[in-house]
């Protein structure tokens, strides 16, 4: 009786507001960590957002203050505006199949089946993949004229595909390699969920005389609802900023077919050194990353996302 | 008694697992291929299949000796340690506070952290060249492990945050009552306790920094700087074609270090996604 007392205590006071050595205690935990990411991460960030609204000299090497004029200058340019519908484009749709697919695969895998595992851990490895060796890979597969794909387009009778050269195609090879590289992502997270679930849910099913697709529908994908959520909006934050697989595969090309919003501000940014005019471009980016990510939170709490 | 219908059914279910693995794996399949042949027998149609012992010595010779392989698995190697290293040693005690202590604003610290995970890094790539630049860190590796470690941190408070909540806090409190203090409680009793965390933490931190370019690419200029993705993106940009079966080359050897870092980590892996971690 009194040791619960005493528990309770414990606890009550471990949850209230600290005392001051419990402050001195939170300083030393949290203090380097805080200090380094506020040098190398808020620091930037806000040195970002200063130069969205100036103008880089390269030859005097001088910042000028130019107010809204790099974010007037991006509203009326008719190439962001291409270079955003790219970037929604292989956004909404790449996040679309890739939820659809790795759904698909976490349902298929749920059987017991020989093998799987090897499987798994074979869909794994696309996502740790240096971007540019991923991009190495299709370019080759892609090649117009001995590139395996393209011979195989050309024997079930599609035809040459100008996959990365036609500016019709480009961002839709650009949305199918992403596909490959990020569905597992999705499969991983659905597939845990899919485990954790309680087997009795689907026997009570089985006995009500469900059969499979009623049980799916009606059972299993409401359970895994969150899951497919959480893998959808954290995939679409990371797709929206996109940059190394455009850089490994096409470049940005043709003309801007496949240039996303990361990849205009780094050319802005690294190869014409308009620093200021990049920087505005990366704000509308952390705006919209801002949104994305407090609707994430929305979906899951801070602190407790591996129940997700 | 299995039904025909089900035994039919499973069949099926095996050509499609069959299929989904070669979905997976020819793509490398195909890079090591391409790297085992001559030039001109890159340009065959139907791809063509060749296994010429001298023409496979010539091709990883090249990236070996003309390109320096080796250097820029080294300059990977320690980029990637220290900078893990570094991240760890910040931000596990910083993850462990969050998950102990309430004071006023935690969440909001947290959640402020965490939302770094999410930042375009193209945001902060000139500001912080600018900055290397300015503390005179251009083509050095604190140059590239400055940024690096605050690009893994949030991901490392992250992941760390969940497997401290999942350590009873009866355990440090215990403890703290045989007279610890919290960072010496943390050190000595939850440290070996957290080590499942932490190689999950570290796994991804790994795998973030051996694949970074972006920044690294005008950080870095000269090759005995450069790390593998940055050499890579050197070699294989679509601007600068080279011959595809030595590109092939690079590849496969850019490919072999994550291959085998892969099976040895996979169940950390599979743990840190489902905690939301990955890139």
């Amino acid at each position: 009786m009194e040791a619960t007392a005493a528990e309770a205590a414990r606890t009550r006071r471990s949850r209230a507001r600290l005392p001051t050595q419990g402050r001195g205690e939170a300083l030393l935990l949290l203090g380097p960590c805080a200090v380094y990411l506020a040098a190398f991460s808020i620091f930037p960030l806000i040195t970002s957002l200063v130069r969205s609204f100036e103008d880089y000299n390269t030859r005097t090497d001088t910042w000028r203050w130019v107010g809204v004029d790099n974010y007037t200058q991006l509203i009326h340019s008719p190439d962001f505006w291409t270079v955003v519908e790219n970037t929604v484009l292989l956004t909404v749709v790449g996040v679309t199949i890739q939820v659809v697919l790795g759904t698909a695969l976490a349902l298929f895998f749920n059987q017991q089946l020989r093998g799987s595992a090897v499987v798994r851990g074979i869909l794994i490895l696309p996502m740790l993949l240096t971007p540019i060796v991923v991009g190495l890979m299709w370019r080759a597969l892609l090649n117009p004229e001995w590139g395996l794909l393209n011979w195989l387009a050309v024997k079930v009778g599609i035809g040459q595909v100008g996959w990365l050269s036609d500016p019709n195609v480009a961002l839709w090879t650009l949305v199918l390699v992403d596909s490959w590289q990020w569905t597992p992502f999705v499969f991983v997270i659905v597939y845990a969920r899919l485990q954790a679930l309680p087997q009795e849910v689907f026997e009570a099913g089985s006995v009500d005389g469900a059969n499979w697709f009623q049980r799916t529908l009606y059972l299993t994908l409401p359970l895994l609802a969150p899951a497919i959520v959480f893998a959808a909006v954290f995939r679409a934050i990371d797709a929206f900023r996109t940059f190394d697989l455009v850089y490994g595969l096409t470049n940005g090309g043709p003309v801007e077919a496949t240039t996303t919003l990361s990849f205009q501000a780094f050319q802005n940014g690294f190869e014409f050194q308009h620093y200021g005019y990049a920087s505005a471009i990366s704000y509308v980016m952390v705006i919209a990353a801002a949104i994305g990510i407090t609707l994430l939170f929305k979906v899951v709490k801070v602190r407790r996302l591996e129940t997700a | 008694m299995i039904k025909p219908g089900r035994r039919f059914g499973r069949s099926v279910s095996y050509v499609v697992l069959v299929l989904i693995g070669v979905a997976g794996v020819a793509p490398f399949l195909y890079l090591l291929m391409l790297s085992f042949k001559s030039e001109l027998q890159t340009f065959d149609v139907p791809p063509s299949l060749h296994f010429d012992w001298s023409t496979i010595t010539a091709n990883y010779g090249q990236v070996i000796n003309e390109n320096g392989y080796f250097t820029y698995v080294e300059n990977s190697v320690i980029v990637t340690g220290i900078s893990t290293l570094i991240a760890l040693v910040l931000g596990v005690p910083a993850a462990y506070a969050f998950s102990r202590l309430r004071f006023r604003g935690s969440d909001n610290l947290a959640a402020t952290i965490l939302s770094f995970r999410f930042m375009p890094p193209v945001a902060v790539a000139i500001p912080i060249y600018l900055m290397i630049r300015y503390l005179g860190q251009v083509n050095t590796f604190p140059g590239l492990i400055l940024p690096y470690v605050a690009f893994s941190l949030p991901l490392v408070v992250w992941i760390m945050i969940g497997f401290f909540d999942e350590i009873p806090r009866e355990i440090d409190e215990a403890a703290m009552v045989d007279g610890l203090t919290r960072p010496r409680a943390l050190l000595q009793v939850l440290l070996p306790l957290a080590r499942p965390g932490m190689l999950v933490a570290a796994t991804f931190g790994v795998i973030f920094i051996w694949n970074e370019f972006m920044v690294g690419l005008y950080i870095v200029n000269s090759q005995d700087k450069e790390t593998i993705p940055i050499a890579a993106s050197t070699l294989l940009t679509v601007e600068s074609p080279i011959n595809f079966n030595v590109a092939a080359a690079v590849g496969i050897f850019t490919v072999i270090p994550v291959l085998l870092f892969s099976i040895v980590v996979q169940r950390y892996i599979v743990r840190g996604i489902t905690a939301g971690a990955v890139r």
